[in-house]
């Protein structure tokens, strides 16, 4: 575990469903907006906000480190 | 989305040693086109999909796993560990 934490920098970003409320056009449609992105692609920029508070970019990585991105739905919840 | 304050009490709780981070204005989301909209009733929500990606140092995608294939973390984990061999062999 050690090897892993030294060479990937870990972010996970985790997305509760507190949603948005946008004016609806249809009843019970489902949007995905599959990803274009594809390997050997470039990232697109980042400027989030950690758990303490600080600004994390990705171009803060560059050239230093490599970024595991991991998308978490539901992190924390109950169910 | 969760907030940081939410975060950082799950970071607490779990006890992990990296970055959670908020997507609080869903911009990196949309730019990754992760982000999944659904309309119920009258009334549209957004939740993100599940996804494991792996940058490299250039700021190149080396790895990308969406939805259901995206719950098991170990093919983004052996994708670094390559990376890892690959930029330290140089």
């Amino acid at each position: 575990m050690q090897t892993r934490r030294a060479i990937a920098s870990f972010l996970l970003l985790a997305a509760l469903p507190v949603s948005l409320v946008i004016p609806a056009r249809s009843q019970n449609a489902e949007q995905v907006a599959k990803t274009t992105l594809k390997v050997g692609d470039h990232a697109p920029d980042f400027t989030l906000l950690s758990d303490q508070w600080k600004t994390v970019k990705l171009s803060d990585f560059r050239g230093k480190k490599n970024v595991f991105l991991a998308v978490y739905v539901l992190a924390f919840t109950g169910g | 989305m969760d907030s940081p304050a939410a975060n950082a009490a799950f970071a607490k709780q779990i006890d992990i040693k990296f970055p959670l981070l908020s997507d609080m204005n869903k911009k990196m989301l949309k730019d990754y086109g992760i982000l999944k909209g659904y309309d119920v009733q009258s009334e549209s929500y957004q939740w993100a999909r599940r996804a494991n990606i792996v940058i490299d140092k250039e700021g190149i995608i080396q790895h990308i796993e969406e939805d259901e294939s995206a719950v098991n973390p170990n093919n983004a984990l052996s994708v670094c560990v390559d990376l890892h061999k690959k930029q330290t062999a140089k």
